[in-house]
């Protein structure tokens, strides 16, 4: 394998030494993927695992990659987002550990910061296409790219014929529909024969889980799907304590404004909106929270946030994030109306919280871009506001997402998740599963000790007391943690 | 009532509620190591031996162990209640009961009886005078000048009563010196920063037993009372709004993430309402008709004018007292509802204990090291107000760490170089 070169694109691979230096550092920041290299070593679970992933082409997704690897995958790699690829983690992944830019001798990617949307589903269906016809027969995904165009590209195949898009699709759908009516014409049967090669996936965000358990309400879901995300160590984890740290790293990177005293708008209250509202709040900003769920939205009012409509607080708040996994949260009015260099930003998955499309229509409106993912909108009466990575997710577009100890936390839960839908397939049947609770407290103790945290062993008798085994499991799956 | 040393009386409410306020001295005791340790340095150097102190605090479990430590040093202590409401008779009683004590307090006395109880307080003709609020001393001067040649000097605890004595000093009316103990770094950070606050919450769950978690809190005035009272009233879950007259304190609850609101705006909004400004009529009739139903008022300032109870009582149809212990309900032509905290006076004294006996302890401490030190004769200060000293400060802290058995790092010799010097830069 070692003598085929490496299929790649990326922004340029003279970076990867940086990259290298700071995957060697997350590394050490990743004690859950590192203990399962370790552990695996030996058995590589993985081999003959073809892997592609859609995810965050970051660095402590570049050791994600290489754990796969070093328990005896193939994998091929895109990013799920067009802002996110951190370009010296992209170029170290292709070069790889043994290779050098002129050599490389890693993992192909198909990442970019900045791509287009016609280069992102162009990225996503090169991870797909493996060399040979062989296609992947495991995904990792996050937002459920992959496995959408793998989905939507069988369905048209079974038609014979790419549905023609209209003006009011979303500008990413005209894209897709692109790509599709290219591969049909190319090979009839190109989605069909990777469709019926996968064995699973394992799909990262609520966004994409979301997606699954549609497609399996709607029998449509061609192959069984484990939803890490909920995972109480992926979920409760990454979304939250995430989130709680990156959100301000972002908006802190893009306007270096003083958050504290300042008036902020989180929409949204489930795991990330907490986070986000923490955060805000620790750096003393006085947060108000939006939210369509009376459990959530008292829950926001019990932790002492005032909850109100976005519509009451619109002129008077300083900055506004989303964090509801919903479309059209705030829109190209609500905008207008926001304070002189009010701060816009959304850290859910998908672009399309904020109406940014309407807000450039908006008639005698002017864009002017101050920094990379830092836009000034100046409205016709000459106040403008300040929109942060043009409304995709803020915290990968103007920082570098979660950090590396809290992604080791969801990572972990991946690779577990990818070795048991590639070793027990006959476990998982058709439809969308989570991990067993067991694996779940596997990936939380994996982290403790990095920590110094000491943990308390259940006595034969107080484990029979409350009726668990002393090794766990220790919570009824409804539990809520 | 006459006490066996002859011409001095105490008036108690109940002599037999003595050993129940005795176990209750002995349980604060605990709490206060370093009124501790300044008994037994007053024990052995008897540095008030022959005084007599005048004394108008709260009569609760920590102002009896500071007596201790007086009467310990040689000194006979006439104490005086500070607020007819807060007295516990069952200390007053304890108080009474040991020798070189004379009490004159009673829970719920009347004005008349409560000027009565500073006279025969300041009957001791006293070398030394404690004052919180500055009643007594203002009595003092008002009424018994023919004592003032005698007073070598007094502290007062409070930020009301400190303000009372500049006034007095100003106007050249102040006979002697008296060291403001509510500016020391020690009392600004325990007392009002975390007594005053826990105390001030504890009074309001007790007197409502109200969920936190979700209301809306209000509290007036945001110095060092009313940040802590905020602070912890966010961190029980209650979003809070300031109000402020002083812009730099209301940016700085702006900058800790408070809402601040003038109260005309906060009334229509608050669930509960504490006032901590030290100032007057900071809640007036035209606040609490736009109150909601329910509201909750409670003040946390030294005087019972920062809630205007006399408005209160006019825009009711009914009221309704006692619907808990120190709750009453006001029924308003609206048929709104406003709930007043113990009578508009002093909520954490009055619903709760005061301050913990911990942060007593350290306030106490200053106190009792700000008298040793001007009956000592080596203060020689003149009249008028005095800060208290930043080495008794120190020496506060000292004392409580060593009680505490923490033991921090001493600067060497070349560290005190360099701070010294200004030779050194980049």
């Amino acid at each position: 394998m070692a003598a085929e070169p490496v299929p790649y694109k990326v922004a340029d691979l003279s970076l990867a030494e940086f990259g290298r230096n700071e995957i060697r550092l997350a590394q050490h920041e990743m004690p859950g993927l590192m203990a399962l290299r370790e552990e695996f070593a030996g058995s590589r679970p993985l081999a003959n695992a073809r892997i592609t992933g859609s995810l965050h082409m970051t660095i402590q997704t570049a050791v994600l990659i290489e754990t796969l690897a070093a328990l005896g995958a193939q994998v091929r790699w895109a990013s799920c987002n067009i802002f996110s690829t951190q370009d010296h983690a992209a170029a170290a992944v292709v070069v790889g550990p043994d290779g050098t830019p002129d050599d490389p001798r890693g993992v192909p990617v198909f990442a970019w910061k900045g791509e287009t949307p016609e280069e992102y589903w162009w990225c996503t269906e090169q991870a797909l296409t493996w060399p040979d016809e062989l296609g992947p027969n495991m995904l990792l995904d996050d937002g459920g790219d992959a496995t959408l165009l793998v989905h939507k590209g069988a369905e048209v195949e079974a038609a014979g014929l790419v549905p023609e898009g209209s003006d009011d699709d979303p500008e990413e759908w005209r894209v897709i529909l692109g790509v599709l009516r290219d591969s049909l014409a190319a090979d009839p049967l190109k989605w069909t024969k990777i469709a019926g090669q996968i064995l699973g996936v394992t799909e990262e965000t609520t966004t994409g889980v979301h997606r699954l358990y549609e497609m399996a309400k709607e029998g449509t879901l061609r192959f069984p799907a484990i939803n890490v995300n909920d995972s109480v160590t992926k979920s409760k984890f990454d979304n939250k304590y995430g989130c709680r740290h990156s959100l301000i790293d972002g908006i802190n990177r893009a306007t270096d404004t003083l958050i504290g005293g300042k008036m902020a708008v989180i929409c949204g209250y489930g795991d990330v909106g907490k986070g986000c509202a923490e955060s805000l709040r620790g750096q003393r900003a006085r947060v108000i929270i939006t939210e369509i769920d009376p459990i959530c939205a008292l829950q926001a009012a019990m932790d002492g946030y005032q909850v109100s409509r976005l519509e009451d607080v619109i002129d008077e708040a300083d900055i506004f994030v989303t964090a509801t996994g919903n479309r059209h949260i705030i829109t190209a009015e609500h905008m207008s109306r926001m304070k002189h260099q009010a701060i816009v930003g959304n850290i859910g998955h998908f672009d399309n919280e904020i109406d940014i499309s309407g807000l450039g229509r908006l008639p005698g409106i002017r864009r002017n871009t101050i920094k990379p993912q830092v836009d000034e909108w100046i409205f016709p009466d000459g106040h403008s506001i300040i929109v942060l990575s043009e409304g995709r997710l803020l915290n990968l577009g103007n920082a570098t997402g979660h950090p590396s100890f809290v992604m080791s936390s969801s990572f972990t839960n991946q690779v577990l998740a990818q070795i048991e839908l590639f070793t027990r397939t006959d476990q998982y049947p058709l439809g969308v599963h989570v991990l067993p609770k067991q694996l779940d407290e596997r990936v939380a103790r994996l982290h403790l000790d990095a920590l110094g945290v000491r943990l308390t062993e259940l006595s034969k008798e107080q484990a029979a007391y409350i009726g668990v085994p002393v090794e766990g499991p220790y919570k009824p799956d409804h539990y809520r943690y | 009532m006459i006490a066996p040393e002859g011409r001095f009386g105490s008036d108690i409410a109940d002599p037999e509620l003595a050993e129940a306020g005795l176990a209750r001295i002995a349980w604060a005791e605990r709490a206060m190591p370093v009124l501790g340790l300044l008994r037994e340095e007053c024990a052995s150097k008897q540095p008030f031996a022959g005084r007599s102190i005048a004394a108008c605090l709260h009569i609760t479990a920590e102002t009896a162990i500071l007596a201790g430590v007086l009467t310990a040093g040689g000194g006979r202590v006439h104490l005086a209640a500070s607020n007819p409401l807060s007295t516990q008779d069952d200390i007053a009683a304890a108080l009474a009961s040991q020798p070189g004590v004379f009490v004159n307090a009673r829970t719920g006395v009347d004005r008349d009886t409560y000027y009565a109880h500073l006279h025969r307080t300041l009957d001791g003709a006293p070398d030394l005078v404690v004052d919180d609020g500055g009643d007594l001393v203002n009595t003092l001067h008002a009424e018994r000048p023919e004592l003032l040649p005698a007073v070598v000097g007094g502290c007062e605890s409070t930020s009301t009563g400190v303000a009372r004595l500049r006034r007095m000093a100003a106007a050249g009316s102040l006979a002697f010196p008296v060291v403001a103990a509510d500016v020391s770094v020690t009392r600004r950070m325990f007392d009002n920063g975390y007594g005053t606050s826990q105390s001030v919450i504890d009074g309001l769950l007790r007197a409502t037993n109200i969920l936190l978690a979700g209301k809306t809190v209000v509290v007036a005035g945001y110095g060092s009372s009313g940040s802590a009272i905020a602070e912890r009233a966010a961190g029980l879950g209650a979003q809070v709004i300031i109000t402020e007259v002083d812009p730099v304190r209301a940016l700085d609850a702006i900058m800790r993430g408070h809402r601040v609101l003038p109260m005309a705006e906060a009334a229509p909004a608050g669930d509960v309402f504490i006032t901590a400004t030290g100032s007057r009529d900071v809640i007036t009739g035209e606040h609490l008709a736009a109150m909601r139903d329910g509201a909750v008022l409670a003040n946390a300032g030294h005087f019972d004018v920062e809630i205007d109870v006399r408005a209160l009582a006019d825009l009711a149809v009914q009221v309704n007292r006692g619907i808990r212990p120190h709750a009453d309900e006001y029924v308003l032509a609206s048929g709104s509802r406003l709930i007043l905290l113990a009578d508009g006076r002093v909520v954490n004294l009055i619903a709760a204990e005061g301050n913990p006996a911990a942060v007593m302890d350290l306030s106490f401490a200053a106190q009792a090291l700000a008298l040793m030190w001007l009956i000592s004769g080596e203060a020689a200060l003149p009249a008028g107000v005095h800060p208290m000293p930043t080495a008794i400060d120190t020496e506060v802290a000292r004392l409580t760490l060593a009680a505490h058995g923490t033991r921090i790092d001493e600067l060497t010799a070349a560290q005190r170089e360099y701070l010294a010097s200004w030779r050194d830069g980049s």
